[in-house]
């Protein structure tokens, strides 16, 4: 009666050869075309310097961009972590309470249509040149996706549910702990994965229009000064960073919702 | 063993008359059929014994107690099984324990001591996507059973199964049935489900819905399990299906 799922070494094999060599190749092939094109027309580096160059000045200024990224890092995690916790109080109330759901999710869509570029300047008038102003455009770039995608995960779950559990005399906050919460968590964390590759650039743009550290102010000095090859090892280093907290998300949801990875039938 | 007494209920709903004047009485260790075309209500009338809906008139009895729009007495089990895919089986199933206030421990204890009456021996441990459509629902009727375990009021609960896998569990009700001995309600779209199964079957009609007949069932739950051959068995489904129009 039980369903395993029938997957055999070779089919798995194949599976890995698809989704990682496939993609590899084609990269690499991109990178070779772009380093082949630079030496064949002898483009100069301050205009578009070759993948070589580029890892090499990453690896000379590594002490340096390391420092810058630590920073970054940080506006990262906590603004994130802020709008995780904004988020969970926001759809929490937002769904406990329908008239605070209709006066408020205008507000959250509207809040999105805002540039980030326009606003992040107020932020360094009012709280400085220091992590303040950078953390809060994180939250905002972060809030809108995980709030969005755990009210929709929250609002999408099965009535029946509720209903059964009500029948079976549940309390309110019982419901929402048991039912909605643990069925909401799979589109949580969607919303969680693409707002974790988000927040490195939010925090970049609140970097890039001053700060004292970061990779964004990196960025600036160098572009200011045409090392173009440092402004693109900045860009591969926030690119890791993007993707190193991409992963650390699934990873986490990998530990907090384990049964979401067996196969539905 | 508690008796059902629906007396008088008639329910409007989004403006339209759903149910009718109904009376349905279950007695003590009943296995009673209702039987109906698709959205005639049927669900609406367990909503109300169940307490979750309020009828506009009438009243619920269990056990002479009027329970009318309050929850708490007896849940259903549905078509779908509900189970959290969260939480495997046996957490699952002692959910109704741990709402009654029983500790989390002991609640998973009492329900496993149910398993392997309900065919679910072996699988506490498992998650419900990792187990057959046959094997949820039994899940999810054990869930209702230790809800209220002299009640069970089943909503089409096989009805997503495969013609296979739902004879099966009919026969498994029934010696389920002649274990606990429960009082039954049990709604069904299949004349031939509910002519097997149900000692009593009521036959509803369409919107807005009254009980058009209620018939017995002489010949059900036959104890050789096989296919019913009596003569009386064709007179008596002829009568349901022209009660339904068919």
């Amino acid at each position: 009666m039980i369903i395993r799922p029938v997957v055999s070494v070779s089919m798995k094999r194949s599976k890995i050869t698809a989704d990682i060599f496939i993609p590899l190749v084609f990269i690499v092939f991109l990178l070779a075309g772009w380093e082949f094109t630079v030496k064949l027309r002898s483009i100069p580096d301050w205009l578009l310097p070759g993948p070589a160059k580029i890892v090499h000045t990453l690896v000379d200024n590594a002490p340096l961009i390391a420092k810058h990224a630590r920073s970054t890092l940080v506006e990262c995690l906590v603004g994130f972590a802020v709008a995780i916790l904004f988020s969970f109080v926001v759809a929490f109330l937002m769904d406990e309470i329908p008239l605070f759901r209709k006066a408020v999710y205008p507000l959250i869509v509207a809040s999105q249509t805002i540039p980030i570029v326009s606003v992040a300047p107020l932020f360094i008038i009012w709280f400085g040149y220091g992590m303040l102003p950078k953390i809060i455009v994180v939250v905002l770039v972060c809030f809108f996706p995980i709030a969005i995608s755990l009210l929709s995960g929250l609002a999408a779950v099965d009535k029946d549910y509720l209903e059964l559990f009500r029948s079976m005399q549940a309390s309110r906050l019982k419901i929402f702990r048991m039912v909605k919460l643990p069925l909401s968590m799979p589109s949580f964390f969607a919303g969680l994965r693409i707002s974790a590759a988000y927040s490195v650039m939010g925090a970049v743009i609140g970097e890039w229009l001053g700060a004292k550290q970061g990779l964004g102010t990196y960025m600036t000095l160098a572009q200011r000064s045409f090392q173009i090859d440092r402004v693109f090892a900045a860009i591969l280093a926030v690119t890791v960073l993007s993707a190193a907290l991409f992963l650390l998300v699934s990873f986490i949801e990998r530990l907090v919702i384990p049964w979401n990875r067996l196969g539905e039938k | 063993m508690p008796e059902i007494v629906v007396e008088g209920v008639s329910k409007t709903q989004g403006g339209l008359l759903t149910l009718g004047e109904i009376n349905v009485v279950a007695g003590a260790g009943d296995f009673i059929g209702i039987l109906g075309p698709s959205g005639c209500g049927k669900s609406t009338l367990f909503n109300i014994i169940s307490g979750l809906l309020r009828p506009d008139r009438g009243r619920v009895l269990i056990d002479g107690r009027d329970v009318t729009g309050r929850t708490g007495r007896v849940s259903y089990m549905r078509q779908k099984d509900l189970l959290l895919p969260s939480l495997n089986i046996v957490e699952n199933v002692s959910i109704p324990l741990v709402l009654k206030g029983m500790p989390k421990k002991q609640a998973c204890a009492e329900a496993a001591a149910h398993f392997k009456q309900f065919g679910l021996e072996g699988f506490e441990k498992y998650y419900p996507r990792q187990l057959s459509g046959g094997m949820r629902q039994r899940a999810a009727m054990l869930r209702t059973y230790l809800f209220s375990s002299d009640i069970l009021l089943l909503d089409e609960p096989f009805a997503s199964l495969d013609a296979i896998t739902k004879r099966k569990m009919q026969t498994w009700l029934i010696d389920v049935f002649n274990v606990i001995n429960p009082t039954v309600m049990y709604i069904t779209h299949d004349v031939d489900e509910a002519l097997y199964l149900c000692d009593r079957i009521y036959v509803l009609s369409d919107c807005p819905t009254v009980v058009k007949l209620e018939i017995r069932v002489p010949l059900c739950r036959p104890p050789h399990g096989r296919t019913i051959v009596d003569p009386e068995y064709g007179v008596i489904r002829d009568k349901v299906m022209e009660a339904l129009e068919i």
